[in-house]
């Protein structure tokens, strides 16, 4: 079903002769791919060997790689400092309400745009996936006015509300949507008397299941890691995510490399884990869409 | 139950079926008017207006129009963004590519791993990427710096202090953060093309790199397309990157046209004038994204 999980080598059909006169060909392409790998790792162990450095270590020259002495003292300054667990339980409450929500009106619409046929909805589908060439920066002004005014301020909602049904994700959606559902079986639903909110909850949704924590993992991770809306949005510091208040000992507040070299490896823990538990999922879902245009 | 309630019924549900739809898309429509069709119209009329976020927006027609195209700093925001953006459709995705290329391999052992480790970047917060690209460029004190000093005798490079090093770095930021993320797409279609091309191909004596320009090639324009409207557009309001690494500098060298409206707006409050650039990026962008995906045909499967 999803070309990007077939990773399983199929036995090769190609002539013997071929596979022994490219051996050369093989060494060269490990060789690349572990270079590649290790241009992938070396910052995030040196970031990882930095957080537990001295401070005057950090900015050691000639850089040394492994810290001497080791030391837990800059995780232990941040979370003294600063109220770090109170950004990470922020983050995460965004994050995961946020992923609800997108979930569920992203498989709804997308359900709505794969599934029936209505009047206008080759227009309306174009304006939906027109929007995504819209940029944040264009309507970060006046969306900010907007959502003072409305009286949205209240940092949770506004972080939350604008972004609950991204065209991305129902784009997602609608091409999982197209090819996992069958007609067939919308048909037998409705002659069994389902409505049609009842077809979606309880036949469809549950076989959307591969596309839904493929868009959870990303929605998650994308809302988990943003930055610039969070930035406009979020000017108390009670209700900093992590972030924002990484940002802030980075930025206004001279650079902490110290500590937020610290407090961001402790940031990149959950996420990482969220990664590497769903990854096939993630990577299988995000690329159906695409490839099946 | 009687004949007449059963059509009745039968009425009532295909009713249903037909609003049903609107139903379902409809929180898509709400949020997009609320949120992004109403900003950008309050945007063109604020773009007209002088003001600092306090009172009435002074009308003065368009002289913030005026203002922006002698602003030499939106001038440098244009370019580079433009920069970064070629840099994005020229280099990182034909780099995205070749890497697809080489994990496609058949029999390739630990593909699943070298897959992840090159995904991993899309997975971290940009605060911990700029942070370490800034320890390992920095021109005195930098792993970059040390290593060239020790392999090539020189590391005396200011990398974040010169104006076009501070671009290229910026560049390579790019590059390192998103190239994993577009080889999966790329991998993705590799993997969906049928064996049976590659081996008529090869049957009919196609080399290597014959069968990559007319199996491949063609085989993967879908996706492509994709990866190409999609790195388009988020390039073009490229923030984060320029914003944690060199925060615009040195001097306003690497600044992006987002950077600039945020900081017009909300360092500066000049609102007015950060909703005028804010119109002229929408044209820009927006056009090249409608034109990009009506190109490629992008979003229509049928």
């Amino acid at each position: 079903m999803n070309a990007a999980t077939a990773t399983t080598d199929a036995p090769s059909t190609a002539p013997e002769r071929r596979k022994r006169s490219s051996s050369g060909g093989r060494v060269l392409l490990y060789a690349t791919l572990v270079l590649l790998a290790l241009v992938y790792i070396a910052p995030l162990v040196w970031a990882l060997s930095s957080s537990f450095k001295e401070r005057s270590e950090i900015f050691a020259f000639p850089p040394k790689l492994w810290p001497d002495p080791v030391t837990i003292e800059n995780y232990a300054n941040l979370l003294a400092e600063q109220p770090f667990w109170r950004w990470m339980l922020m983050s995460t409450v965004v994050a995961l309400l946020s992923t609800t929500a997108v979930v569920f009106f992203c498989s709804l619409a997308g359900f709505g745009f794969a599934k029936y046929e209505f009047r206008g909805k080759r227009l309306l589908f174009d304006v939906m996936f027109s929007s995504l060439a819209i940029p944040l920066a264009v309507i970060l002004v006046p969306l900010f006015i907007l959502v003072a005014k409305l009286g949205l301020a209240h940092p949770l909602f506004a972080l939350i509300v604008p972004w609950v049904a991204p065209a991305f994700g129902i784009f997602m959606m609608r091409q999982y949507t197209e090819q996992a559902i069958p007609d067939e079986l919308l048909h037998a639903a409705r002659i069994d008397g389902c409505s049609e909110f009842r077809i979606f909850w309880s036949i469809v949704l549950p076989l959307l299941r591969p596309a839904i924590g493929a868009l959870g993992v990303w929605s998650f991770l994308t809302t988990y890691n943003n930055l610039l809306w969070p930035l406009v949005i979020v000017s108390e510091p009670e209700y900093y995510t992590v972030p924002l208040g990484l940002q802030a000992l980075f930025g206004a507040e001279g650079r902490q490399y110290d500590l937020v070299m610290a407090g961001s490896i402790l940031a990149a823990i959950p996420a990482i884990a969220v990664f590497i538990l769903l990854r096939k999922q993630l990577v299988s879902g995000l690329t159906t869409g695409a490839v099946k245009l | 139950m009687s004949a007449t309630t059963v059509t009745q019924n039968k009425r009532r549900r295909t009713g249903r079926r037909q609003w049903a739809p609107y139903v379902f898309i409809s929180p898509f429509f709400v949020l997009f008017t609320v949120f992004m069709v109403v900003p950008i119209g309050a945007g063109v009329y604020l773009s007209l207006t002088e003001w600092a976020g306090l009172g009435t927006p002074d009308f003065i027609g368009f002289d913030n129009y005026a203002r922006l195209f002698q602003d030499p700093s939106f001038g440098t925001s244009l370019l580079n963004t433009a920069f970064y953006t070629v840099f994005a459709l020229a280099v990182v995705l034909p780099a995205s590519l070749l890497i697809a290329q080489a994990l496609n391999a058949r029999g390739l052992k630990l593909r699943d791993l070298f897959r992840l480790v090159y995904f991993m970047p899309v997975v971290l917060s940009p605060i911990i990427i700029a942070l370490i690209f800034g320890l390992i460029f920095d021109g005195e004190y930098g792993l970059f710096n040390a290593v060239l000093e020790a392999l090539f005798g020189f590391g005396g490079i200011s990398w974040l202090t010169d104006p076009l090093w501070a671009r290229i770095v910026v560049v390579i930021l790019v590059l390192w953060r998103w190239t994993g993320f577009l080889t999966m797409f790329f991998l993705a279609g590799l993997q969906n093309i049928p064996r049976e091309l590659h081996e008529a191909a090869e049957v009919d004596g196609a080399g290597p790199v014959r069968r990559f320009f007319s199996v491949t090639l063609p085989q993967l324009g879908p996706v492509t397309a994709f990866i190409a409207v999609t790195m388009l557009v988020n390039t073009a309001q490229i923030f984060e990157e320029p914003f944690l690494l060199t925060q615009g500098g040195p001097g306003e060298s690497t600044i992006s046209v987002s950077m600039f409206i945020y900081r017009a707006g909300f360092q500066r409050l000049e609102l007015g004038y950060a909703a005028a650039a804010g119109v002229v990026m929408f044209l820009i962008v927006f056009a090249l994204g409608r034109l990009s995906i009506s190109a490629f045909g992008v979003g229509r499967n049928r």
